[in-house]
């Protein structure tokens, strides 16, 4: 029996229940480079490294005392030259307390323990570092809900101010219809005007009032650009030409002010600048005559009753733009049942040229308002999408 | 909270008398390391007994890495206890590392404690030649922590088990066992770092409650020179030189174990705490 303990295959050594070394086999002692002497009577932790003795205290200790037998416990023994031999360590304890113990060296298969251990402390190593990616994105994540939700309050924010404004626009744009003249019609002349804003204000503006028994005074302005800057404009510029007009200002000196007004108002400002278009005129029903200055405005079509046309041309640069310049007035005498055509670029840009007097020749004979009527619809029907957004305006008058 | 101090340390509260005695593991070891031992005390004591987070039937997810990164983490949860039972004036006894645990939660609340039973303490596990011989070199604790890993499903394999030794909760083995395997290896690793590598030593003489040590022979973790650390730094301590093997005399030598402990106890209400004594078997 003992011969064959001793030609086992794997090591074998008994222990006392206090831990020292009671026998051997000779693979053991093979294993270990020790001679029987040298180990009987040691010490168990004889046979260990320093690691090995603790663990073994740490490990095999309470098992054997719990259990009576450890199974499979990987273990690292010391040969006496101090050589370290991983082994696979099995024992079980007899009712006496004494200890049998087997070990199998496995010196090539703890090569690949230690591989695959290094391989998972590795994988440990990248799941952790993707842990911590995960985290910053997480943060990352919750930052852009955050912003996304300001966003989205902002947007509201944005999104009421946009309702008032535009609630505020559509007011001012009451106010801006508001100053301007009504139609009217009496025993020396009928007018009639279409005013209409591209966006929700324009930058046209107009007026027409009677001086005195004879004398009447028409105008229409153009200031570039439309919406609230222009409009603005147009509503100063309203409260001036108003003021002069029905005092009876001379024709020139009402087109002066205006200059100078738009001047004084830009003087210190490029950035603000505007510049305007004007047509102004003054009509003298007693006389038959039309005086008038046209400071870049598109020309005002007069037609007679015999289909004769003529075309009220700009002789000067736009209010606003030049200083200096000389306003000087034309003059000519009107005949009876005469009509005149005034009228923003909005009105004959959408138009093929030569069409708005080709309209007024046509209906010569027509009323007043049966030629605002068709001028309308053309605009509506014939009149090209680009042009539609600018600001239209025309006015009608028949000389009686 | 109430609730979770308790089940995150699996406390559990038995015993007929009415002094506190609480009981602390060691290293890889739950509360169910205690049950011959502490059964002794059933009669006169109220006894306390709890796993580390991580260990035992404590709440897995309660493990928070930074917190147990260092004892102080282990302290705090003991000293929670204490006042979740709202007890003080309690016996502790603790093994191996939970008699440090022990000793630093004395130096922060004395009151709570009356005697500490120290068995197979040791503040520092490696050298520092040629002041301080703590057993150990870095290359041994970190051979050491390599071979636990080796065998780490071993550990569990037969551990765990005795977590549930009774028949009763047979159903819940494999819960347990598959916990170990999925969290376990990470923080048995992160503690047994803590304590291989963490210095106590400067609390030591920061202790006033009077204390036993309980020296085992051959203990490789706590050699004599340690042993011989702690007793000329501890203040108030009483050492006992135990002829049981080994650093777990509490397993293989449970009525040896009770009998020192209660020896010390009874001594103590009798003799006055200034004396300190040395007591060889």
């Amino acid at each position: 029996m003992n011969e064959h303990l001793d030609q086992m295959p794997s090591g074998f050594f008994r222990l006392s229940k206090d831990y020292f070394i009671l026998s051997t086999n000779k693979t053991l002692l093979n294993i270990l480079s020790y001679n029987q002497a040298e180990l009987v009577g040691k010490f168990v932790h004889t046979i260990f490294s320093n690691s090995s003795s603790a663990f073994f205290q740490l490990h095999f200790y309470p098992l054997i005392t719990e259990k009576n037998r450890v199974e499979e416990l990987y273990i690292e023994l010391k040969s006496k030259s101090g050589k370290i031999i991983p082994v696979l360590l099995y024992a079980n304890s007899l009712h006496n307390g004494e200890m049998l113990c087997n070990v199998v060296p496995i010196t090539k298969r703890n090569q690949y323990i230690d591989q695959l251990l290094e391989a998972k402390k590795i994988a440990e190593k990248r799941l952790t570092e993707k842990n911590e990616l995960n985290a910053q994105l997480k943060l990352t994540l919750k930052r852009l809900e955050e912003k996304q939700e300001e966003l989205l309050k902002v947007n509201l924010e944005n999104h009421q101010y946009k309702k008032e404004t535009k609630k505020e626009l559509e007011l001012a744009k009451k106010i801006q219809e508001t100053t301007l003249t009504k139609a009217f019609d009496n025993h020396h002349l009928q007018i009639d005007s279409h005013y209409k804003a591209s966006s929700e204000l324009s930058g046209d503006i107009y007026g027409f009032y009677q001086i005195n028994e004879y004398q009447y005074g028409i105008i229409l302005l153009d200031v570039m650009g439309h919406g609230i800057s222009s409009a603005l404009i147009t509503m100063s510029l309203e409260t001036l030409f108003q003021r002069l007009i029905t005092k009876g200002v001379a024709t020139d000196l009402v087109i002066q002010e205006l200059d100078n007004h738009l001047h004084s108002y830009f003087d210190n400002n490029e950035e603000a600048w505007h510049y305007c278009t004007a047509i102004y005129l003054f009509v003298d029903t007693e006389n038959q005559t039309i005086e008038y200055i046209n400071a870049g405005h598109p020309p005002a079509l007069y037609v007679e009753t015999s289909g004769q046309l003529k075309e009220l041309q700009s002789s000067t640069p736009p209010l606003g733009s030049f200083k200096g310049i000389e306003f000087r007035t034309t003059k000519f005498t009107y005949t009876q049942g005469a009509r005149i055509l005034l009228y923003t670029d909005g009105v004959s840009e959408p138009l093929e040229h030569g069409h708005l007097s080709d309209i007024l020749k046509a209906y010569t004979a027509d009323s007043l308002k049966t030629l605002k009527d068709k001028l309308m619809e053309s605009l509506e029907r014939e009149g090209e999408e680009y042009y539609k957004n600018d600001d239209q305006c025309f006015i009608l008058m028949d000389l009686k | 909270m109430a609730k979770s101090v308790l089940t995150r340390n699996n406390v559990t509260v038995k015993g007929e008398g009415e002094q506190p005695i609480i009981f602390a593991s060691g290293f890889g070891f739950d509360q169910t390391v205690w049950s011959s031992v502490s059964n002794s005390f059933e009669q006169d004591f109220q006894i306390i007994q709890y796993d580390y987070v991580g260990f035992g039937d404590s709440d897995i997810a309660a493990y928070d890495q930074a917190k147990y990164s260092t004892l102080s983490g282990y302290v705090s949860d003991l000293l929670e206890i204490f006042d979740e039972l709202k007890i003080n004036n309690a016996i502790f006894v603790g093994h191996s590392i939970g008699s440090m645990i022990g000793i630093l939660a004395s130096t922060k609340r004395p009151e709570l404690f009356s005697k500490l039973v120290l068995i197979g303490p040791s503040p520092y596990f490696l050298n520092e030649p040629p002041t301080y011989y703590g057993g150990f070199d870095k290359d041994d604790l970190d051979h050491l922590i390599d071979m636990m890993e080796k065998n780490y499903l071993e550990w569990v394999s037969n551990i765990a088990p005795t977590i549930t030794n009774d028949p009763n909760r047979l159903d819940v083995t494999m819960d347990i066992e598959d916990r170990f395997y999925a969290n376990n290896p990470t923080i048995t690793r992160q503690f047994a770092e803590v304590i291989f590598f963490g210095d106590n030593r400067p609390f030591l003489p920061k202790v006033t409650v009077p204390s036993l040590i309980i020296q085992c022979s051959n203990d490789v973790f706590v050699p004599d020179s340690v042993a011989e650390y702690m007793k000329v730094n501890l203040p108030n301590a009483t050492i006992t030189y135990s002829n049981s093997i080994g650093h777990c005399p509490h397993l293989s030598h449970p009525e040896k174990t009770v009998k020192l402990i209660k020896e010390y106890i009874n001594e103590q209400t009798k003799v006055p705490i200034e004396q300190v004594g040395m007591e060889h078997e």
